[in-house]
């Protein structure tokens, strides 16, 4: 069976595509693992913060690769779980597991009541609405200066501290912060593919391929959109509070557009509605410029250019031109 | 106190004049295109650095910057209308919004690398005082409000009396019944695109000498105030867009005015937020597109 045919099949071999998926993302893993050994402490660092931006990029990818809504508002929450772990361990001290829950229960809180005025809207004022909540994050994170400090930002966020009982051990080398953000991100890409593959999964990709029909078919379209945008925003949310636990400083500056464009760069480019393609996409679209070292200008032109070449050329992203790629590459001997 | 009151409806409906002038072009490209743009903003921005960058290189006077702008900008948009715009036809709305942010991060990021990401000091415009029955206001003011009076004149007549007004109307409804009755929808697209640009570009250099200090992120803000503006407007309504532009100006100057300068960024859409709740195709829709 042809490679493609194993990702891109519906009816195919659904056991041959799962222990592909298996030995690819294993395989992927261990080299993730490996990393230490070989990169030095700025690629770390790099692939650090690309596994940071999964998280949201996933968030984006549940609401608009499955389900079918673009929504803008994946930088707004990813600035607010930021804001919260940060507010919530320098001034109650709570450690970082704590921080971390709670900024994606604040993000859902937050984005249920969002939900109500956002999800009356389709496609262009839907992403207006949302685009309008990055846009007030950023007000209100500038101007609430007696909680978010202003245009200062707040820095300082105690770094997080593994323990059971006792002193604990500090994360603190890059190292170690590799391997900690590495252990999240492993378990957040497993609990998407968990929620995509359920039932839960089937009816979203039905809502987004033809709503009404959907409904029509007993699919509670309203519930599932609510669900999921909160769902979308507790990733985004989770994604921040891990950004701040590695960057330990948090500014409004993290609600400008270029978070935004970067998870959508990453979604649109990678595969939207695949999960590795995403993964990949975050790995690629973060990690390459940076290495390059190319200047934050010429690399924003890059995306530019890329964003119009894909959505003439590429709607579905890279994640597909991969698989075929990799199809010539592997099966060079004649097919049955 | 009421002389207060009566300065800041005068500045926010001068305010309101202009963001008009410079969101008109995004509703009627989304009448004709049905595809929201998000590199709207920067073509306002580019306007006004045209004009920046003739007066600052060549040293020559404002009046010469305003023609030269408009036909730099004129040169952009008729590249971007063929590359970016006119594919864009009956293409998915995703793609509208992905191909528009290409074009936004390119131009304002071109323009950076340019001239630089710092403020520029905007060195031109008519800046005497003028008091009109005790309201004070800038001569450039003034101008403004004249030249998009007489726009949005213009833009009304060309829309309802002629030919290319009409096919644009035709358009905005049925795009298959115009290529039956043999309407060039890649031109009526070109020509919408390129005066909603060139009108953009105008706003932006008629606002420079009130803003005074012009950046290259200056388009961001004005693409989110469109945006808000065409959607309380009605998209595709340029009568709406006119009046809620007027509307926004006039809450943006009391909330700067009273509560304090650093919200008026926000006013846009939390008003944006609170019409669609109410009355989620907008306000003044309900007399049909154009």
């Amino acid at each position: 069976m042809k490679l493609s045919q194993i990702f891109r099949s519906k009816t195919g071999n659904r056991h041959m595509q799962f222990k592909m998926g298996i030995i690819s993302s294993m395989l992927f893993i261990a080299s993730l693992l490996l990393l230490p050994l070989l990169g030095n402490k700025y690629h770390l660092h790099i692939a650090i913060l690309s596994m940071i931006y999964i998280y949201p990029a996933l968030g984006l990818n549940l609401i608009f690769g499955y389900t079918g809504m673009l929504s803008l508002a994946q930088g707004a929450f990813f600035g607010v779980g930021a804001y919260t772990t940060a507010l919530l361990a320098i001034h109650y001290g709570w450690p970082f597991w704590l921080t971390f829950v709670s900024s994606g229960v604040f993000c859902a809180v937050i984005s249920l009541l969002l939900a109500i005025p956002a999800l009356r809207l389709r496609s262009y004022s839907f992403v207006m609405c949302t685009l309008g909540l990055v846009v007030i994050g950023e007000a209100v994170s500038k101007n609430w200066v007696s909680l978010t400090r202003g245009d200062m930002g707040i820095s300082g966020v105690p770094r997080p501290v593994l323990s059971l009982w006792g002193p604990g051990f500090v994360v603190s080398q890059v190292v170690h912060y590799y391997y900690f953000v590495l252990m999240f991100a492993i378990l957040g890409v497993f609990l998407f593919y968990w929620v995509v593959s359920s039932p839960a999964g089937r009816c979203m990709r039905a809502i987004r391929d033809e709503e009404t029909l959907a409904e029509s078919q007993g699919v509670y379209v309203w519930a599932y959109k609510l669900n999921i945008f909160a769902l979308s925003a507790i990733y985004a949310g989770l994604g921040g509070s891990i950004y701040v636990l590695y960057m330990t400083i948090v500014s409004p500056l993290i609600f400008q557009m270029y978070h935004t464009l970067l998870f959508l760069i990453i979604v649109f480019a990678g595969g939207a509605g695949t999960v590795g393609g995403v993964v990949l996409g975050a790995f690629l679209f973060v990690a390459i410029p940076e290495t390059l070292r190319i200047t934050p200008d010429l690399r924003m032109i890059i995306y530019g250019l890329l964003f119009i070449f894909l959505a003439f050329r590429m709607p579905n992203g890279l994640g597909p031109f991969l698989v075929r790629i990799g199809e010539s590459f592997f099966s060079s001997q004649p097919k049955r | 106190m009421n002389d207060l009151i009566i300065q800041q409806i005068a500045n926010g409906i001068i305010i309101g004049f202009a963001y008009a002038m410079a969101s008109v072009g995004l509703t009627m490209i989304f009448g004709v295109l049905r595809a929201i743009n998000f590199a709207h903003g920067e073509y306002f921005m580019c306007g006004a650095f045209a004009s920046w960058a003739v007066i600052h290189y060549f040293q020559l006077p404002y009046i010469i910057s305003i023609p030269v702008s408009i036909i730099i900008s004129a040169g952009i948009a008729v590249i971007i209308s063929r590359i970016v715009m006119e594919p864009l036809v009956d293409a998915p709305f995703s793609t509208a919004v992905l191909a528009t942010l290409g074009v936004y991060l390119i131009l304002q990021n071109t323009t950076r690398l340019l001239f630089g990401g710092t403020y520029k000091f905007f060195s031109g415009g008519w800046l005497e005082m003028l008091t009109i029955m005790g309201v004070t206001i800038i001569e450039q003011r003034m101008v403004l409000i004249i030249i998009t009076v007489a726009i949005f004149l213009f833009l009304e007549w060309m829309i309802r009396r002629t030919r290319i007004g009409k096919a644009m109307r035709a358009v905005a409804q049925n795009h298959e019944a115009c290529i039956i009755v043999g309407i060039n929808i890649e031109l009526v697209t070109r020509f919408t695109f390129c005066l909603g640009v060139l009108l953009a570009a105008l706003a932006g250099v008629l606002m420079s000498p009130i803003i005074v200090t012009i950046y290259p992120t200056m388009g961001e803000g004005m693409t989110f105030k469109a945006f808000a503006i065409t959607v309380i407007g009605g998209m595709g309504n340029v009568r709406g867009t006119f009046l809620s532009a007027i509307f926004i100006g006039i809450v943006e100057c009391f909330v700067a005015g009273f509560l304090g300068l650093q919200f008026r960024e926000a006013v846009g859409f939390v008003a944006l937020i609170i019409v669609l709740m109410w009355r989620p195709y907008g306000l003044f829709t309900l007399k049909g597109r154009f």
